[in-house]
């Protein structure tokens, strides 16, 4: 323990075990039959507060112990004194607290005697009423801390407890299992204590708390949330004036002071949970240096963001690397579409000409092997065969065409023919084609020179 | 009974007042001075029950936790020129409570006002020869402990110990502040402007080179099947020149009437002929027995 709990029961000039009604304490019972069980509700768990399990110092609380056990023992010695031996079997204040079943005997006393009876009974119900002030609860998040006359004298765990009225002993009831949030950059109205989160925080920026400059003299917008407990009662209570602020103050100069060696852009995006982990080891190693007892749970950014004047900006940088990658997209999707498609138009190209040039050595082939069949019948009879190729080849030629036969001899006919609109046709083996459906013969040369 | 309470009740009181007047509690948080007729006798750090001489001697309570003082936010100036305005706070605690009593009186008033005055001008003291990337980076830890020890010393006759002085803001003045957010802005459309013009680079690049990979792959192909379209034809002109090569003569006669044959084969041409030779020749001239025509 770094606070000293010196002021021992035997060190003060009034000190305990001196009884504080000044009276010192019977050496036996004082007469009454017996011993009521001296306030025995407060007792049973202030005595688990002493016990080694309380995680303090034995010298604290132990040491005096005992004291308290004599010092109430005391009082109830002194209280049956003040009681007449007739109404004794009544008990003391163990007895009125337990519904004493020989109540009537007391309330004759009290209606028989005078009015200093009367007078004492009432002094009794206000030494009983003040002592009973005394009883407290602690609750389970928190521990109890007795302070008489002001120093620290035992801690208590939760449950029922009793500690001597006021003015002799007092109770903080400080909540040391329940984590504590402190805000930074703004106000959360509603929180719920212990879950750490709100649903719905209605938050209230606070602007001078949440801008500060950055490394690289830019400036930040940031929230963020310290979460603690109490690692020591005796600390947190007696060592600072207050622990509140002096968490808050200390986050908020040693978040300033790491973001401001911290660049923008890393504070932005990827160096938050460093951030978090120096600003918590920081401001924990200066609330350890002021023995605040205090310990830094978590250190939470809620809101990194640059100012609200520029964060336009700074999207606008988010949307054209968006931009960016639409056009990358864009273009590649371009590349995916023509180049499979080229590829089958050069596939498409070899195989046609793989074709045709197949084509063209199967059809030569096929020429040559005809020509090779003519070629050995005409060997056979060249003569016959030659002139037979030669007709056949006409007959086809002139039956598929209109053909003007002209003798060169009969003078005067020729001027005629290309202005007659009816062909003069002299021998028309397409009769069926209709003349004037013809168009106009273009001079032919006259197939003179026939192969021999 | 009757005539014992009232001297009982008289008791009583006296004791009371003497009690209340005698007796004093030291908090756990508190050390007192205790002082007759305003000399001072003791010091007392022990918390719990004390006596004193009543009505002679008079307490005085000073806290005996860590206290803390907020310097109010002013503008420093520092080395390199630059202004900043720099909020600060004190973590200091009473040490020597009849120092402090005697260089300042039992309020805390007085203390702040000295301690406030103290850090503020030891802060432009040592800030003045800083830089203001030395106060934003981690050299801030090293200023705020030279501060510190500066306070400490001049703090020294007053019985208090300063256990930390820290700078919790330290910002540009409002002016500053704007000239930052528009170099902010300006910065951050440079960087916009620049992610778009490689997005568009990127893209024509992307573009240009899947188009000529489309036309060298086009040509390619085009070479290959031009290289096979030759192949082709030069295997049939060699196919062709071998048939021919037994009677070239003929050769040409008989591809000359079958191309007549595909030439005429429209049906379009008029065909001007003379009876006189070859194939109409029989339309003028009867055959005659084993005449030629």
């Amino acid at each position: 323990m770094p606070w000293t709990t010196n002021g021992g029961p035997h060190s003060g000039p009034l000190a305990f075990p001196n009884n504080p009604w000044g009276n010192p304490p019977p050496p036996g019972n004082g007469g009454g039959p017996r011993t009521p069980p001296p306030g025995g509700e407060g007792r049973g768990p202030g005595n688990g507060g002493r016990g080694p399990g309380g995680g303090w110092p034995p010298g604290g609380g132990g040491q005096q112990g005992p004291d308290l056990d004599a010092l109430i023992a005391a009082a109830q010695a002194w209280l049956r004194k003040l009681l007449p031996p007739a109404g004794g079997s009544g008990g003391g204040l163990g007895g009125g607290f337990g519904g004493g079943s020989s109540g009537g005997g007391r309330f004759g006393a009290l209606f028989n005697g005078g009015n200093g009876r009367l007078l004492g009974l009432g002094a009794l119900a206000l030494v009983a009423l003040w002592l009973a002030t005394g009883i407290y609860r602690v609750q389970p998040d928190e521990l109890g801390v007795v302070l008489r006359f002001g120093a620290f004298t035992r801690a208590t765990p939760p449950g029922l407890n009793y500690h001597l009225p006021w003015p002799i002993e007092q109770v903080a009831l400080p909540a040391v299992t329940r984590i504590n949030r402190t805000d930074v950059g703004y106000r959360s109205d509603q929180f719920v204590p212990g879950t750490g989160a709100s649903l719905d925080p209605k938050t209230r920026e606070m602007p001078a708390e949440s801008l500060m400059l950055t490394g690289d003299e830019n400036i930040i917008d940031i929230n963020f949330a310290v979460f603690w407990k109490i690692r020591d009662v005796g600390d947190f209570l007696f060592n600072t004036r207050n622990p509140t602020l002096t968490v808050k103050s200390a986050a908020e100069s040693v978040m300033r002071e790491v973001i401001g060696s911290t660049p923008i852009q890393p504070a932005l995006t990827e160096a938050r949970a460093r951030i978090e982990t120096g600003v918590l080891a920081r401001t924990q190693a200066i609330l350890d240096q002021y023995k605040a007892g205090v310990e830094i749970t978590q250190v939470q950014l809620q809101r990194v963001d640059p100012p609200a004047a520029v964060i336009d900006s700074f999207r606008d940088v988010q949307r054209a690397n968006t931009d960016a990658d639409r056009l990358r997209n864009e273009a590649e999707s371009y590349r995916n579409d023509i180049i499979p498609r080229a590829r089958g138009e050069a596939a498409r190209l070899v195989a046609e000409a793989e074709g045709a040039r197949q084509a063209a050595i199967a059809e030569a082939t096929g020429q040559a092997q005809r020509f090779n069949s003519v070629l050995t019948a005409y060997q056979a009879a060249k003569d016959v065969t030659l002139k037979r190729l030669y007709i056949e080849s006409m007959e086809d030629l002139l039956s598929h065409n209109p053909a003007t036969v002209v003798d060169p001899s009969l003078r005067g006919i020729l001027p005629l023919l290309p202005t007659g609109p009816v062909p003069v046709a002299a021998v028309s083996p397409d009769a069926q084609q209709p003349p004037p459906m013809a168009p106009p013969p273009p001079p032919q040369p006259s197939l003179r020179s026939i192969p021999r | 009974m009757s005539k014992s309470l009232p001297v009982l009740l008289i008791a009583l009181v006296v004791v009371l007042i003497l009690g209340s007047a005698s007796l004093f509690t030291v908090s756990q948080t508190e050390q007192v001075l205790v002082t007759q007729f305003g000399e001072p006798i003791r010091v007392i750090e022990t918390p719990g029950l004390h006596a004193k001489i009543p009505f002679i001697q008079t307490v005085i309570s000073f806290d005996r936790r860590l206290l803390d003082v907020d310097i109010a936010s002013e503008e420093v100036i520092l080395g390199d020129q630059r202004r900043l305005i720099v909020d600060s706070f004190a973590r200091f605690r009473i040490t020597n409570p009849l120092r402090y009593y005697q260089a300042v009186g039992a309020t805390e008033a007085g203390i702040r006002a000295r301690l406030s005055s103290v850090v503020s001008s030891s802060l432009r003291r040592v800030l003045g020869n800083e830089t203001l990337l030395n106060v934003l980076s981690a050299e801030r830890g090293r200023i705020m402990g030279l501060i510190r020890d500066q306070v400490n010393s001049e703090m020294g006759g007053f019985g208090v110990a300063v256990d930390d002085v820290r700078i919790r803001r330290a910002d540009l003045p409002e002016e500053n502040t704007q000239a930052i957010l528009s170099r902010m802005q300006s910065e951050r459309q440079r960087i916009a402007a620049q992610a778009r013009a490689e997005g568009a680079e990127v893209s024509a690049r992307i573009r240009a080179d899947a188009e000529r990979d489309r036309t060298v792959l086009l040509a390619d192909a085009r070479a290959s099947a031009d290289k096979l379209r030759g192949e082709g034809e030069a295997q049939a002109s060699r196919t062709y020149a071998t048939a021919a090569s037994v009677d070239p003569q003929f050769f040409i006669t008989w591809r000359t009437l079958q191309a007549y044959k595909t030439v005429f084969d429209t049906g379009r041409s008029r065909l001007v002929l003379s009876p006189d030779e070859g194939f109409l020749n029989l339309l003028k001239q009867a055959p005659t027995v084993g005449g030629s025509p």
